[in-house]
């Protein structure tokens, strides 16, 4: 009897570490993950060089881990391990039901501070009238659905130091309020840290207000689904990959008649308003004008005064709806873009600039200085 | 390389385990030597010549005391040239010494050095070689134990290099000294009883580490840098008894797991940890925790400063000097020296007049070593005197931020079970219960506790690398 038990043990413990040194043997590496969005890391070529560095070795353990067989199926059961142990929270997410809202970490008032003058220098250096918005994320407008007592820091506390730090500007664009009046409508993604196109929608009528438009009512637009199955940022992260995905909707049809170029490109590229072929992979939010770019002009075909827009990319579920009103939109990502933004703005004699930015990003990215140049 | 990761136990032990087993038993001692230099060069390969060097160094040390003990046969009686013996101990013991201070603690000099004005050591800022302050240890001891006649020498190169660089026990302990297996190393058995218990050894230790210790760690960090501002009395508490959770269980879990390690490849090795939470004196708790340390001091140490020997004096000056280096080995910084030196007062204080009074108050004792241990944790753990003093302050009722805030409380939800958890992991009675279950209920249970504890820590060591890259996080 006694002698059974131990060999049933042994048995199951070396077919554990055995079976699993097969199977990462057999199964195929994969060089992307979709959940992720990261490239997984391969087989180190060996060198001498790369052992003494120790770089090999590194490489070596990444690989084991990164290329280990059901790779996504253990980061979902140590996500869920988390949850039963009691824990409301995993890897910077916080499991609120069907939603998912990520940590929010404020830095302190002398570095907002700091960046809100990044953006007073902008409207120094500039005669066009400079507009600035901050959009507080889902774990503020719904910060009832947290976790009891959960840790995360009100943005609302950095919107009011910044926009009590901003002057000389054209006008603190108010998103909080036109956000939190709809917050048991859904605006915000639940698996994703984006706003919905219906939260864009009340940003666009808060920019309305500041900027003297008058918005098109709720009524007006032609509300399409485009996605079911939309698994986003802080569903990946998160590892709460259960939670059911969100849905996607256009309001503004794209009719043909207005063309988004990339500058980035040489020679520039010509897109369209929304990119259908985002919505076949994981990143489906980057439909909007096509994701991440460091400088586009769309021109709108309509009439109207011209509008450069400094973005994260919130804007771009936003730019549908500015349309109307404007002739020409640019979009600049100060991530990406290398120039002087002063020289950019001057030279092509933009009627208004709105900086624009989520509260997250706003506190955390590191080229917020290149307002300034 | 460390044991609880993926590719120690996924990659490094099944092939480790399956050659062991397959070549023939005179081979198992080289199989394990160029095994055990893989597992120490993988983090930097460079220091294996550092290995190889400590390794020759003691080899031949040994050798040469016992040419000069008479040919090395031995014994207590050895006539032969004890003055030539002990030179060629002296010289070994401060290489020995040196290496381990070059490596460790020069920057720490040159830190401190540097404060006087006009002076100025420049940093060598180098890594650390992992391990060396057990190895280093290890190795030393064997000279000493061949000088003292307590153990024979060992011929044998790749039977002396496999000694020291035994991969179960080369990087965390326990400290296993020379003599305790040398008999091993000529000769062992491995049987299935021994590589069964084995098994479970490692799993339980494997569980301790990923399971428990990263876990309530993350409570820790939680507050460890928190402003007096901050810091409630709940506050911390939790993170102090987290901490003290948290460096039990990942420091006895690597000793089972060395422990069990070791059975599989047929070594036995002396206990390291028993219960050490449950004693009711300070001194009781150093006979618990990291016990090859404590004995190895009292031996190397204690003892041939004198012990208790020479009058309560020169007994105390020799508490006080064993505990500074204990302190000092556990880090090179300061604050592990105040950290000896606390013990030092508590040990000093019960050998004094505390014991026997201590002795008829059992629940006080307790209640007393606890707070000793746990308050000694965070003089561990703070990198700086102030930060300890925010700690303090708020656990003995004089901090600023009161009894307890809303954060304390989701942490406290969030950890309560696991915590809970790991105190009554920490306490016999688990061992004690399970033992008297019915043998059939024990026999499906230990299998099933083996895949499960596997499973869910293989879940926790996969998603250690869990870090999607979210370029349209912007």
């Amino acid at each position: 009897m006694k002698k059974t038990c131990q060999i049933i043990a042994i048995a199951v413990f070396l077919l554990f570490i055995g079976g699993f040194f097969v199977l990462n043997i057999v199964t195929p590496d994969r060089e992307f993950s979709p959940q992720e969005n990261k490239y997984l890391q391969m087989l180190p070529d060996f060198s001498f060089k790369a052992l003494f560095s120790g770089k090999f070795t590194k490489d070596f353990e990444d690989y084991t881990t990164e290329q280990f067989a059901f790779r996504d199926g253990w980061i979902a059961m140590k996500a869920r391990c988390e949850l039963l142990s009691g824990k409301k929270e995993n890897n910077g997410s916080y499991y609120c039901g069907d939603t998912i809202l990520p940590d929010f970490d404020n830095p302190g008032q002398e570095e907002i501070d700091r960046r809100a003058d990044y953006v007073n220098a902008l409207a120094e250096n500039v005669d066009t009238p400079v507009y600035f918005g901050l959009i507080p994320g889902a774990t503020e407008i719904n910060a009832s659905l947290l976790p009891k007592n959960a840790p995360a820091d009100s943005q609302q506390t950095v919107l009011d130091w910044a926009y009590g730090r901003t002057r000389s500007t054209a006008g603190n664009v108010d998103v909080q309020t036109a956000l939190a009046a709809h917050r048991d409508e859904y605006i915000f993604y639940r698996t994703d840290h984006h706003w919905t196109s219906l939260g864009a929608y009340y940003g666009y009528t808060a920019l309305c207000e500041s900027m003297g438009l008058t918005p098109s009512p709720l009524s007006a637009y032609d509300r399409q689904t485009v996605s079911e199955d939309f698994c986003g940022t802080t569903w990946s992260s998160s590892g709460f990959t259960w939670v059911k995905p969100d849905t996607i909707e256009t309001f503004v049809p794209d009719d043909g008649s207005v063309t988004v170029m990339n500058l980035e490109k040489n020679p520039p590229q010509e897109g369209p308003l929304y990119v259908t072929s985002f919505l076949d992979v994981k990143d489906k939010y980057s439909m909007f004008l096509g994701g991440n770019s460091a400088l586009r002009s769309i021109d709108t075909g309509h009439d109207g005064p011209t509008l450069l827009i400094v973005r994260d990319s919130y804007a771009d579920s936003l730019v549908p709806f500015l349309l109307e009103h404007f002739s020409r939109i640019d979009l600049v990502d100060l991530r990406y873009y290398r120039d002087s933004l002063t020289r950019y703005i001057n030279d092509n004699g933009f009627d208004s600039v709105l900086v624009l930015y989520s509260v997250p990003n706003f506190t955390t990215d590191q080229n917020l200085f290149l307002l300034s140049m | 390389m460390v044991f609880s990761s993926i590719l120690f136990l996924f990659i490094y032990l099944p092939i480790v385990l399956a050659v062991y087993y397959i070549v023939p038993g005179r081979w198992r001692n080289l199989w394990l030597f160029v095994v055990n230099l893989v597992f120490y060069g993988w983090g930097e390969p460079v220091y294996i010549l550092l290995m190889l060097f400590s390794i020759c160094l003691n080899y031949f040390s040994g050798l040469l005391i016992a040419r000069y003990l008479s040919a090395g046969t031995g014994g207590r009686h050895a006539q032969g040239d004890r003055p030539r013996a002990k030179a060629v101990l002296i010289v070994n013991t401060v290489l020995n010494l040196a290496m381990l201070f070059f490596f460790k603690y020069f920057d720490l000099v040159a830190d401190t050095l540097s404060l006087i004005p006009g002076v100025r050591v420049p940093k060598l800022g180098l890594s650390l070689p992992i391990g060396i302050s057990f190895y280093t240890f290890q190795t030393m001891s064997y000279p000493i134990d061949v000088y003292r006649g307590d153990s024979y020498v060992q011929k044998n190169f790749i039977k002396f290099g496999t000694f020291v660089a035994l991969f179960p026990q080369l990087i965390a302990g326990p400290i296993v000294r020379y003599k305790d297996i040398a008999r091993q190393l000529d000769e062992r058995h491995e049987t299935l009883d021994q590589f069964a218990d084995g098994v479970q050894r490692f799993v339980v230790g494997l569980g301790k580490k990923v399971l428990i210790a990263n876990n309530v760690g993350m409570l820790w960090d939680v507050y460890a840098n928190a402003t007096a501002s901050e810091l409630t009395f709940v506050g911390a508490w939790l993170a102090a008894i987290a901490f003290s959770l948290q460096i039990y269980f990942d420091f006895s879990g690597y000793s089972d797991m060395a422990i069990g390690l070791g059975k599989m490849l047929g070594f036995e090795f002396l206990e390291n940890f028993n219960y050490p939470y449950i004693s009711r004196t300070v001194t009781e708790f150093w006979r618990r925790w990291h016990i090859s340390l404590s004995t190895w001091f009292r031996d190397y140490v204690y003892i041939p400063l004198g012990g208790s020997r020479r009058g309560l004096p020169r007994q105390l000056l020799n508490l006080l000097i064993v505990w500074a280096l204990t302190g000092l080995w556990h880090g090179a910084s300061w604050t592990f020296l105040v950290w000896g030196l606390y013990y030092a007062f508590f040990l000093i204080l019960e050998k004094m007049f505390l014991l026997k009074w201590l002795d008829r108050h059992k629940i006080v004792g307790h209640v007393y070593t606890l707070l000793v241990a746990i308050s000694g944790w965070v003089i561990f753990q703070q990198t700086s005197v102030s930060q300890t003093l925010v700690f303090f302050r708020a656990m003995y009722g004089f901090g600023q931020a009161g009894f307890c805030a809303g954060q304390d409380l989701y942490y406290l939800a969030g950890f309560g079970l696991l915590l809970a958890a790991a105190i009554f992991a920490s306490l016999p009675a688990g061992k004690t219960l399970f033992a008297r279950l019915p043998e059939k209920l024990r026999s499906v249970a230990v299998p099933a506790l083996i895949v499960l504890v596997l499973v869910i820590s293989t879940a926790y060591l996969v998603d250690s690398t869990y870090n999607p890259f979210l370029y349209f996080r912007f």
